[in-house]
């Protein structure tokens, strides 16, 4: 009897014994990450890695001090990743945001004003898109500098429609209907109309953001209250519209509620597909890039009474860490985005970059009269017709802390109208309830 | 009754070759689709075969050096992505995480199952059930703290912590099949060792190990296969490529706008390879583990 | 100690003895306990406590909020979406996994030449990643650039390409098709283990008495399967409830909500409305739904590990 105690007494302690060998491993090994005061974390959304990595290594040999690790991450998942990286202790110091993110991005103390730190930065600001301008202040403070700023744009093959004998653009919705159902019945497409519809894809809330534009319409009022939910609102014409172009006149590709822009590319350049609506950056992509149909295509001023659109900008940001990490931090951090977003020897280098290499657009004013830069641009699109739609665009609008959360839900809402799992109107009307659900919840 | 029975035969051998397309179709494809150029991919139809097949696109992912057929372009915009030049790196990974995992179960899981197998003490029942029980709950319902509990370790973004996780996820079942392995060998040759002044561990080690060989090829083939696949918790730990997995890389190169489908089908067969091998090398005791595992074969 | 007359380690070393079996015995355990322990009971534990707590991941502070997070969880209207999804999709996986591994299983029982090669094969589907899986499905099933439609449509099957993965119903239907494709493997080696051990003088008995093919099947084969069966039902139900990856590459949950299973929808509930809270909350009802599961399974395992 007593050995059986005793010989319980040993496992027992031996059982406290391992355990606190485990918290002891676990609190030395916490505390061993101290990182190398000049070593820079940039996270990005994956596109264009090597690009990318060539910047930094040119940035490097400018700044031998610095030493940047790149983390990059899918389009599709970034605001989640990022959130659960900026709660999880793991920020990045300088990282790629966008004018979706920022009020909440601030609001949970996650990146720092710039200007705070780095005043040179704000002489950057008039030469500035006021919609780029817009998407990375608030409160009057400067969060951000240009990584690419671009449009929503209509894009059409004009090869297909003149085949089908159009001899312009269509300007209205129901225009781009009446020629799709044309040219499906002539034959030259089954589906005229392919834009990407993916729940998962953060693109769709931009689209449909611009499609209500382009109509006059309004997503949200002055105060981020919703709009789209009237009755009979833009956006439910908007939706009604994409749905009976789906399931009714069947000129809308049905594989676009699993589709991406990525598909969506190829597809149009292969000449399957006559209208989409993308990011302009894309007409780039489908003119030069190796697609049967490259060359054909144009952009169009977004359909609609009004014509706008939705101009959005990506923009490099400091994250509230680097902050914290101290001057040096602070000092390299300012120099990367100077690097990247800002000038160098006079000239916006990286941002020039990715405009003559992708064709990304940009919120720098300037470059539009550098020759080079204007000349590649019309190699693939038009800068005059351009720069009319950029005149008519507009940030998105309620853009609150809880904006990026609500999206996910909106997006979803978006696609089971579209394919008739629940009506426009119910849709809106649940796209509203959770938007007032969050702003309670957010307080 | 002859005749029956070849009629009979005749439609075995049909469904038998119904059942080898259906399972190897979609691999058929992937390969072939791997050796194609983007564009023969997106005509519509797809040529069933590319007539002008290439290694190209395996050799990018490799060696960095763009194919031929994406050269030409003005833009290199869309197609080419640097994404996939991780793959390597992740197939590395994979398999680092994966030995390092087959390690922890062969040691561990001997250990336990042995003590399981021939030692009865007070717990038992209870410690052997919560490990098996364990191994049943949805990695979905623990994601959010296991997230948490690597983060407190410091052990996010590392090999070292993917190996943890699939250890724990792969333990329950390991011990299990050495558990009911161990039981179903004759215990008297173990019995000799003991008289013969040998200790438990020396037992185990000298005598038993050997007999067990082939359920320790189970588990580490089991183990193995897990941990090179597993996806969740590779994606939401993980985050450079010095620790990314490679189900973690080729489901975002997937998705990546700048890869071409013949780049995303090369990252499927690369992924494919070693699973394949291993599950072909271990088939036999990958078989019998899985039935001792379910019904105490 | 309740088993002290056990034979083996009566006459164990010295040494040994004053360290006491039970040492032993936990020494070797806590290693693997303490492993399996840090991942499974302290997930549970802080997701009960998380599941009381308003946990949103950008708000700073954190208060107690009783059982609101399992209200706002349970009102929220693609809880009851996904509930039906996940119900669908199990009482037609599950079944459906289980007929094809018990058919492969009887075809593969049948001596004929080259069903050797058939036996390798049929662990492939399961041994490859399931995202690999799933991407090559993505591929094959796309609506707009899949091979499948597009071979359909070379041979005249179809003149529209069909939308396996974007229509509602065929998209749930295509997940359920490609879930069978990767895990029939499993019950098809189990039922074929199980069937080889039925003797064969049994079927032959039975074929000299005339019996019919269903016959024997019925009153021979079945009985032998009847365990099999069992563990194969509850075991691919915990699989089925708990299936991810292959939603993740394969539709996202989509189109709208038709493959969004309840796994899924904990998924999105947590990482992606990063609503920690409601997310720890639904992770605990799944987790309570499987424990009754997975008591059932351990039962029937149980029984037949321990006959004596």
């Amino acid at each position: 009897m007593r050995r059986k105690t005793l010989t319980r007494r040993a496992a027992i302690g031996l059982l406290v014994v391992l355990l606190t060998a485990v918290t002891a491993a676990t609190a030395a090994l916490g505390a061993g990450g101290a990182r190398e005061q000049t070593s820079l974390t940039f996270d990005v959304w994956s596109y264009s890695i090597p690009t990318i990595q060539d910047n930094i290594k040119k940035f490097q040999q400018q700044n031998p001090g610095v030493k940047v690790a790149l983390r990059d991450t899918s389009w599709f998942d970034y605001h989640d990743v990022m959130a659960t990286r900026f709660t999880g202790g793991n920020a990045p110091d300088v990282t790629y945001s966008s004018d979706h993110w920022l009020r909440e991005w601030v609001a949970a103390g996650w990146i720092a004003p710039l200007d705070e730190h780095f005043s040179q930065f704000k002489s950057y600001m008039k030469e500035w898109a006021p919609y780029a301008r817009e998407g990375m202040t608030l409160d009057g403070k400067l969060y951000g500098l240009p990584y690419y700023a671009d449009l929503v744009t209509f894009i059409y093959n004009d090869r297909i429609l003149r085949q089908a004998g159009f001899r312009s653009a269509p300007k209205t919705w129901e225009e781009v209907a009446k020629q799709a159902l044309a040219i499906k019945n002539k034959g030259l497409a089954k589906y005229p109309i392919y834009i990407p519809l993916k729940k998962d894809d953060p693109w769709l809330i931009e689209i449909f953001y611009s499609m209500v534009y382009g109509q006059g319409g309004h997503m949200f009022n002055k105060d981020d209250n919703p709009v789209f939910n009237r009755p009979g609102s833009p956006a439910e014409k908007t939706l009604q519209w994409l749905r009976d172009a789906m399931k009714k006149s069947k000129i809308f590709n049905p594989a676009a509620p699993q589709s991406a822009e990525p598909d969506i590319v190829k597809t149009m350049g292969a000449g399957n597909s006559v209208f989409t609506v993308l990011a302009k950056y894309n007409l780039a992509e489908l003119n030069l890039g190796q697609h049967k149909e490259r060359g054909h295509f144009r952009m169009a001023l977004m359909p609609g009474a009004s014509h706008s659109t939705v101009g959005f900008v990506r923009f490099y940001a400091m994250s509230d860490r680097a902050a914290d990490r101290g001057d040096d931090v602070v000092k390299n951090s300012g120099a990367f985005l100077q690097y990247f977003g800002g000038k160098t020897d006079g000239q916006y280098k990286v941002v020039k970059r990715w405009a003559l290499e992708k064709g990304l657009g940009f919120a720098n004013l300037p470059l539009y009269a550098d020759r080079q830069v204007a000349a590649s641009i019309n190699k693939w699109g038009s800068v005059p017709l351009e720069r009319s739609q950029a005149k008519l665009a507009h940030v998105k609008e309620g853009l609150t802390p809880y904006w990026g959360v609500w999206d996910i839900y909106a997006r979803q809402q978006l696609n089971a109208a579209i394919l008739g799992q629940t009506s426009p109107r119910k849709a809106l009307e649940s796209m509203a309830d959770r938007w007032e659900q969050l702003k309670k919840q957010y307080g | 009754m002859r005749r029956r029975r070849r009629a009979a035969n005749a439609l075995y051998a049909s469904a038998g070759i119904l059942l080898g397309l259906v399972i190897l179709v979609p691999f058929l494809f992937v390969l072939s689709a791997s050796l194609q150029t983007e564009s023969e991919l997106i005509r519509r139809p797809p040529p069933i075969v590319s007539p002008d097949p290439t290694v190209d696109n395996y050799e990018y992912v490799f060696t960095g050096n763009v194919p031929a057929a994406y050269a030409s372009r003005e833009l290199l915009r869309g197609t080419v992505t640097q994404d996939v030049r991780q793959i390597p790196k992740g197939l590395r990974n994979s398999f680092i995480v994966a030995l390092g995992t087959v390690l922890i179960n062969l040691v561990l899981a001997t250990l336990a199952a042995y003590t399981f197998a021939r030692e009865r003490f007070r717990g038992r029942q209870a410690a052997f059930f919560f490990i098996l029980g364990s191994r049943l709950l949805p990695a979905v319902a623990v994601a959010v703290p296991i997230y948490v509990s690597l983060r407190s370790l410091g052990l996010l973004d590392s090999k070292l912590g993917l190996v943890l996780i699939y250890s724990a996820f792969t333990l329950p079942f390991s011990i299990w099949v050495l558990t009911l392995y161990f039981r179903s060998l004759p215990g008297e040759i173990e019995e000799a060792a003991r008289i013969d002044g040998c200790t438990r561990l020396e037992t185990l080690r000298h005598v038993v190990l050997p007999l067990a060989a082939p359920g320790l090829a189970a588990i580490g083939a089991f183990s193995f296969l897990f941990s090179y696949s597993e996806f969740m918790f590779a994606l939401f730990t993980t985050e450079t490529p010095h620790a990314k997995t490679i189900p973690v890389i080729i489901a975002s190169v997937s998705v990546n706008p700048d890869a071409s489908y013949t780049l995303i089908a090369v990252g499927i067969v690369l992924s494919m390879i070693a699973p394949i091998v291993f599950a072909l090398a271990f088939r036999r005791y990958i078989t019998s583990g899985l039935v001792a595992s379910l019904t105490r074969g | 100690m309740a088993t002290g007359g056990a034979v083996a380690g009566q006459r164990a070393h010295s040494r040994e003895r004053r360290f006491g079996r039970r040492g032993y015995s936990w020494l070797t355990l806590a290693p693997a306990l303490a492993l399996v322990a840090l991942f499974t009971l302290f997930p549970v534990g802080y997701a009960a406590w998380t599941s009381v707590h308003r946990h949103v991941l950008v708000l700073q502070d954190r208060p107690y909020v009783g059982l609101r997070n399992y209200q706002n969880a349970i009102e929220d209207p693609l809880f009851v979406d996904s509930i039906k999804s996940s119900l669908i999709f199990v009482a037609v996986a599950v079944p459906l996994v289980t007929l094809v591994g018990l058919l492969v299983a009887l075809l593969l029982n049948q001596r004929v030449r080259g069903f050797a090669i058939l036996l390798v094969l049929v662990l492939l589907p399961w041994a490859i990643p399931t995202v690999s899986a799933g991407i090559t499905w993505r591929l094959l099933l796309h609506g707009d650039f899949g091979a499948l439609d597009g071979f359909l449509y070379r041979i005249g099957a179809i003149d529209e390409y069909i939308q396996w993965l974007s229509s509602p119903g065929l998209a749930m239907a295509s997940v359920i098709g490609v879930h069978t494709w990767r895990e029939f493997p499993l019950p098809a080696i189990l039922f074929l283990a199980a069937l080889q051990t039925i003797p064969p003088d049994l079927s032959e008995a039975a074929r000299l008495d005339r019996a019919n093919a269903w016959e024997r099947f019925r009153y021979v084969t079945l009985p032998h399967l009847k365990a099999a069966l069992l563990i194969v039902l509850v075991y691919e139900t915990i699989i089925a409830l708990s299936v991810f990856d292959l939603v993740y590459v394969l539709t996202g949950g989509g189109p709208g909500s038709a493959t969004t299973l309840f796994s899924w929808f904990t998924y999105t509930a947590t990482f992606k409305y990063l609503n920690f809270g409601q997310g720890a909350a639904l992770s605990f009802i799944m987790a309570a739904v499987l424990v009754v599961f997975i008591v059932v399974y351990m039962r029937i395992v149980r029984v037949r590990e321990e006959p004596s």
